[in-house]
This record gives structure tokens, sequence and C-alpha cells, in this order.
């Protein structure tokens, strides 16, 4: 078991947006995590990441007890995240963005410099190494969030909504560099909208709506669970063009 | 008796501070800024307010709204021609635009007026009224009541009106107030001429009773400050609280302690806020 | 690399500077220099956790005033040369750095930048009214030099040298530190705290790192401000204008880059001088007027100071060549 939560409970104020949530997750395994909005995987995603602290509930990621551990800790130990909105480093370029991800495991400039340049090779952004992280446009900055993230070396890497905002074009590209992260061994939750990449990527998905866990199953199982279909409203999920 | 008389001295002075710190925090909470230069939109009001008085020959019932009025255009004109495009750039430039500002006003009115106070005359307004043991100034008091009124007039504002609304939509979710047809720019830039103007009135009346100099820039910063730490940012009712609170708190201290301890009270309580508040109830997520 | 471009220009430029007060011989430029240099050490100790880190500290002065009264109480309650009490502001400037500045660190931006205001002030109206320091008149250094090591120099060129010494090892350590781990860290965390933590990155504990580095330079340069100037009082110790003197500085030449700190200090030390000279008496606040808009006009056009200046004229030369 790599990754548990049990219990998981998360208020704010009068809202309990995380309500009793669960979840368990095996090594090398491809997992979505969808719901409508404000259905609280956000906010669950914050509590695995090491963001939000959850009022009661456990996590364990590989028999250590993170449920309180900040999220630098996590890092450490293999658990990685991307952020929805990227977040850049300002003056920094691109090669140096990664450099700070392969810092963690590499603690000389020269090794450090040589992971980031895997990982820009692996996510394709070799030709922008030494431009602004600043100057990237969307996709360029959501690759980015993947390359320094891959360069902590993580087992676990949690990926919210990377592939909002892209193109068809753009889509495919990140499908395929989704499964040749998964080939190389690293487990991965996927949060994300477009139930299109939650087919063809994920083996299981988790659904969420009002904070709680309202479904589990194969993609195919769980957009045919009328529980499931109800939250949305009717709303299968969609293909967003660019 | 002496408590009384120090609670109402302290809550008609933490009105017009309580005044002036909803400006602020208008501003914070509209969109995350800190104005250091708060204070010294109030020192340049005080100034007007002299000068209005000195040069023009007229009263405060006209020099009051035309601080207002000055310092609700400087507000504006800052929004347009300094904060709106900071707010876009690295955060290093935020923070030190407005302490730009600040120097620039503050040793400006150095350069031009001497380090010298100045002040009003005393019985400008009236003179001191007698209840029994408590002497109340008529200055103070028309600052109390009126700081009061307009904070209280600037939450109305802000939770009866459809302008209102229509700030607190922007500053709640800047994008999202724009999906609705709400024009960020202009609400933010009225927040700043708001801010101007309570600063503008504030230091109007405060000129009223206390002296006059470029230096007070600092201290009335770092009040508001405290101010809207204490009351929560954002907060207008809470500024109005947290300002009563700071007003009897000086008050009190001023007596107990020496009036040369009325800033360090101040500087300590501010301190002592920002260690123990829990980081959630800073800012806005 | 975050040296300007051009490198070797701008080396043998700080050749020349470093060299020129003492060919010049003419003891009123000895004097700006010294100063000039003196500016950058703390601008340059400001800019680890201020440029590089990205906390913005309106309140390091501090650490500048902590070194300066140590210095001189050293001397004047114990009678040793001033220069002895540096050590012990170093040391008290990383107690300061654990006992405030950690806490504050749990504040992000500007408010972050308010704390540190108000810290200032409070001290500065502590020492004021603190017997054993002086109280508002503050301390004074020794009259005449008893030994050399009370570093009582008629010229200014030997302070000149040893400003010039404690800037080469500041920027030395900053220089080392920037390429390495600590500077990536350090760059991260300024400009994006959460996904630095989502990398790995021990926030709290790097920033730490930045402040003993930088609130022990700059109370290295209060010692020195105090052994130079030979007095200390509550305003020049802790006054709000020390701390805007390091940020305008590093500001305008360049914050989070190495030589920044110093070009400002090189524009502006001598600018002060200079106005402080035509407007007399009145004039020790025009500079702040003219620092006021300087840091509106950067912080509008070009935040990166002087710098991104360069850095933008020596690209659109190469896109011409």
């Amino acid at each position: 078991m790599l990754l548990e939560a049990q219990g998981i409970v998360k208020t704010f104020g009068q809202l309990r947006a995380v309500d009793q949530a669960r979840l368990a997750l095996e090594q090398y395994e491809l997992i979505g995590l969808i719901g409508p909005n404000g259905a609280g995987k956000s906010t669950f995603f914050n509590c695995l990441a090491g963001n939000a602290t959850p009022d009661e509930g456990r996590i364990r990621f590989r028999d250590t007890d993170i449920t309180g551990l900040p999220p630098h800790d996590r890092a450490r130990l293999g658990l990685a995240r991307t952020f929805q909105v990227p977040i850049v480093f300002e003056g920094m370029t691109v090669r140096e963005t990664v450099m700070v991800g392969a810092f963690l495991r590499h603690s000389h400039r020269a090794a450090a410099a040589a992971k980031a340049d895997e990982m820009l090779e692996f996510t394709g952004l070799t030709a922008q190494a030494n431009v602004k992280a600043a100057s990237l446009g969307t996709p360029g900055r959501k690759r980015l969030e993947i390359a320094r993230a891959l360069a902590t070396e993580p087992t676990l890497l949690l990926l919210d909504e990377a592939l909002a905002g892209l193109t068809s074009a753009e889509v495919e590209v990140a499908i395929d560099l989704l499964r040749r992260i998964h080939q190389r061994g690293i487990t991965l939750i996927v949060v994300e909208h477009i139930m299109e990449v939650i087919h063809r990527l994920t083996q299981r998905v988790i659904v969420f709506h009002q904070g709680r866990v309202i479904a589990e199953g194969t993609p195919a199982e769980v957009t045919a669970d009328p529980d499931v279909i109800e939250a949305y409203l009717g709303r299968r999920g969609h293909r967003r063009h660019g | 008796m002496i408590l009384l008389q120090l609670v109402i001295d302290g809550l008609l002075l933490g009105a017009v501070y309580a005044l002036f710190s909803s400006g602020l925090t208008l501003i914070w909470g509209m969109m995350n800024v800190v104005n250091f230069a708060h204070g010294d939109f109030v020192m340049v009001a005080m100034y007007v307010a002299f000068f209005a008085f000195t040069l023009l020959k007229i009263g405060p019932v006209l020099f009051i709204p035309l601080a207002a009025v000055v310092l609700f255009c400087l507000g504006v004109a800052v929004y347009y021609g300094l904060v709106r495009h900071v707010m876009r750039g690295p955060m290093l430039a935020q923070i030190i635009s407005t302490f730009g500002l600040a120097l620039f006003l503050r040793y400006s009115a150095l350069w031009a007026f001497s380090a010298n106070f100045v002040s009003l005359p005393d019985n400008l307004v009236g003179g001191t009224f007698q209840f029994g043991e408590l002497r109340i100034s008529a200055a103070q008091l028309l600052a109390g009541i009126t700081a009061l009124a307009l904070t209280l007039g600037m939450h109305l504002l802000l939770t009866r009106t459809d302008l209102g609304s229509r700030m607190l939509a922007v500053s709640e979710d800047r994008t999202a107030a724009a999906l609705v047809g709400i024009r960020p720019d202009p609400m933010q830039a009225l927040a700043w001429g708001l801010g101007g103007a309570s600063a503008g009135v504030a230091g109007a009346l405060i000129a009223l009773f206390f002296y006059v100099s470029p230096e007070v820039g600092n201290s009335f910063t770092l009040l508001a400050f405290v101010t809207v730490c204490l009351g929560g940012f954002g907060s207008v009712p809470g500024a109005l609280l947290a300002g009563l609170a700071i007003g009897v708190i000086q008050s009190f201290s001023a007596y107990w302690l020496g009036p040369s301890t009325k800033d360090v009270v101040v500087f300590a309580l501010f301190v002592l806020l920002l260690w123990v508040r829990p980081q959630g109830l800073l800012g806005r997520a | 690399m975050r040296i300007a471009p051009g490198s070797l220009a701008a080396a043998a430029i700080l050749l020349l500077l470093a060299v020129a007060p003492v060919a010049t011989g003419n003891p009123f430029y000895q004097h700006i220099a010294a100063l000039v240099v003196l500016a950058a050490i703390s601008a340059s100790a400001w800019n680890v956790i201020g440029g590089y880190a990205g906390q913005v500290s309106f309140g390091h002065a501090v650490y500048f005033g902590t070194g300066a009264y140590a210095s001189l109480l050293t001397f004047d309650k114990l009678g040793l040369p001033p220069i002895a009490g540096a050590p012990l502001g170093v040391l008290a400037s990383f107690v300061l750095s654990v006992v405030i500045g950690l806490p504050s660190f749990r504040l992000r931006g500007h408010y972050f930048s308010m704390a540190t205001i108000a810290v200032a002030a409070l001290a500065q109206v502590l020492v004021t009214n603190w017997g054993f320091v002086g109280g508002a008149i503050g301390l004074m250094g020794p009259a005449s030099p008893r030994s050399i090591a009370d570093l009582l120099f008629r010229s200014a060129l030997p302070y000149y040298a040893i400003f010039l010494g404690v800037l080469a090892v500041l920027l030395a350590c900053t220089w080392l530190m920037q390429r390495g781990r600590t500077g990536f860290y350090l760059r991260a965390l300024g400009s994006g705290e959460q996904a630095a933590a989502s990398l790995g990155v021990p926030v709290r504990r790097y920033k730490l790192y930045a402040l003993l580095l930088s609130g022990a330079f700059t109370s290295l340069a209060g010692s020195l401000y105090a052994v130079f100037v030979g007095f200390i009082d509550p305003d020049s110790g802790f006054g709000i204008l020390i701390s805007v003197n390091m940020v305008v500085m590093s500001a305008l030449g360049g914050a989070g880059t190495l030589f920044g700190p110093l070009v400002g200090a090189i524009i502006l030390v001598p600018l002060e001088e200079i106005t402080n000279a035509w407007f007399g008496g009145s004039g020790t606040g025009t500079a702040y007027v003219a620092y006021g808009i300087v840091i509106m006009i950067i912080a509008r056009f070009a935040p990166g100071g002087l710098a991104q200046l360069w850095q933008l004229f020596a690209w659109r030369r190469r896109r011409a060549a």
C-alpha cells in the first residue's frame, strides 16, 4: 500500500469541504480523481499533498504517518505535486527552475544540472532550457511544473488539473507524457475535468461530490454510475478546445 | 471619573483612527496591496486643512470636504499611475512601490514645510464641554462623531449599495467579477479614491486638535496597520471596533505610562498581533 | 550566472574604481569612497534576504543599530577598542535573527515587510528610552586613538581598505551561495514559496540561513560605521532611513544580483552628499524625495533595477549585431 487515507474530514467554518473521504493506492497505479466543482477534491488533494491539514483522519505514505507533515518533508519521502495554476519562479530560467527540484536529491550544482537536463529532455523542454520561465505560455508552464516535480525523483506524483487549458493537440502530447511518466514506474493521481483523459489514461477513478467519495471503479463503471451522473447533473464532461 | 474621561477621550480619538484605517482596510481587502503611504495621505490632508484655513481663510465646514476631494484624487491617481502596473509585477515591486510613495510625500513635505510643527488655532471649533467632571473638547467631539458617521457610511456603502456590491465582488474574485461584467479597474480605482478620501477627512479632523508636521505619517501608517490587523483585513466594521479599541488603549497607556509611550504601546501591540495571530486569519487565501 | 554580462569589463571597471580613491589623493573623494563601500556592505547584506530570498525587510536597521551599539558599548563600558564589539554585534544579530526573524517568517509578502517596520520602530523607541545605552543622546567612540586597534585614522583610506575587504568577503560569500543549492532554494522560495516547498525546499530553514548571513554583515556594517563616525544615536542606528538606504540601493542597482547593491551605492551615496551640500541645513530630506521617486520609477518600469536595464540593453545589442 503506497498511499492510504482514512476518515479525512476538513471543514471551513460551516462548510464540510471533505467529509470522511478515503483512498487506497498501490504503487504503480494511475488513478483519477474527479468530481464537479466544489466537490472537495481539491481540498482532499491538498490534504494528500500537505498544503492543507485535515481536521480528522490519517494519511499514510509507505507506512509512515504523514498526516501533519509539511510539503517539503513529503517531497523528501517521494511525494510530489504540481499546481493547477503553474507557479513560476520569477527571474529563473527553465533549467534553473528544474534544478530547484533536482537539488533535493543532488546537493551539488553539476549533478543537479545534469538531472535537470535529463528531465528537460524527458518533457521536451530542452530547446527552452535557457529561456526565462516566465516567458513560457500555459502549455510550457504546465510541462515545466511536471519537469521540476519529476526532478525530485518522486515515487508518487499528484497532478492537479495538469491538462486544463490545453488545446486538443496539446492534450495529446500531455497524455503521452503522463503515460511515459507512468512507464518509468511513478505512481500517479490525476485530478481532471477532461473525461477523455480520464478514460484513456486512468485504470481506476474516484468520484467526489459534496466532500464525499460517491463512487469508485474503472472509468467505464464510474461514468455509468447513476449517482455520478446525477452529481454532474447530466454533464458528462466535455472536451476542451483551446 | 477619570476612567470615564480616559475612555471617552480614547473613543473619540479611536473613531478617527477607525476612519482612516477603514480606508486602508478597503484598499487592502480589495487587492491585497498594502498602502505604506496611508499615514502620509493623512499627513497631506492635514496640510491641506492647514493651508486652506491660513491661505484661503476657509473654515472646517469647507476644508474637510476639500481635503476629502484632494485625497480622493490623489488615491485614484496613485492607482492609475502606479499601483495598477505594479500589481502585475514581481512582489518586490509591489511592496516597495507604495513605500517609495511614502518617502516621496514625507520628504517633499519636509522640504517644503520644514520639520517645524504648525497647527490650526485651538478655538477653531467651539471650546470645551463640561459634563460634571468630564471635559470634552468640541474639536475632538466633532472629529469623533464625524469619523464614526463616515465609517458607518462607508460600511453601508459597501454592503447596501449596488456600487458596494460591485466593489466587494472585485475584491472577492477579480476574474469572476470581470466575467459577470464588472470591470475591476474602476472599482479598484474607486477603492483607492475612497481610501484616500477617508484619510483626507481623518487628516482634516485630526488637524483640528493635533499638530501638523511632515513626520506624523510614520506613526499614522503604523496605527492604521495595527488597527487593520486587529480588526481583520478587509473588514470596515472590524476597523471601526479595532480603531476604537486602539484609541482607548492609547488613552490609558498615555495616562498610566506617560505620553511618550503612546507609540511604543501601539508598536508593541502590533508586533504581538503579528506573532500571535494565526496565519490563517491574516489576509486572504 | 547572475553576474552582469561583460564580466571582464565589469571586473576591470571595479578594479579601477577600487584603485581610484587611492590614486586621486583627494581626501573628500576618499571619504566619499569609504562611505560608498560602507553603504554597499549593508545594501549587499540586505540583498541576501531582500533580493535573493525576496523577503523585503524595511527594518534591517535593527541589525545595523545592534552592531553600531555593540561597538560603542564595548568601548563605553569596557574601555576596549570599538572594533572588539563587532563580534558581539554579530552574535547579537544571530540571536535577533532567531528570536525575531524566525517567527516573522510565518508572514508573507507585505505582512512580513510591515512586521519589520514595526520591529525596527519598536527597537528605536526602546533604545531612545534606555539610559544604559545612552538614551536619546547616544554613545561616542574614543576621542583620540589609544592604540592602532581603536582604528582612528586621519585619512579615509585605511577605512576604505578595511571596508573594501569586508565587502569582498561578503560578495564572495554571496557568490558562492547563489551558485549552489542555497542560492537556488532562496530564489525559489522568494518567488514561489508554495511551489518551492512542494519541491522539498525547507522554506523556514533557508529563510533563516539567509537572515543569519544578512543580519551578521549588516551588524558588521553598523560596527564599522560606529568606528568610522565615532558616534551613534537611536536615529543614526535604528532609524527608518538606514533601512531605506539599503533597500533603495539594492533596488536601484538590481535586487537579487551580485553587484546591484554596489552599483546602487556608487550612484546614490555621492548623490546624497551632493544634495546635502546644495541644500544646506534643510537638505537632509531632499535626497529622500529623490529616493522616493527612484523607488516608484523602478517599481513601475524596471523592478529588476539597472541590472535589468543593462541586460535589456545587452540583449538588444546582440539582436542588432
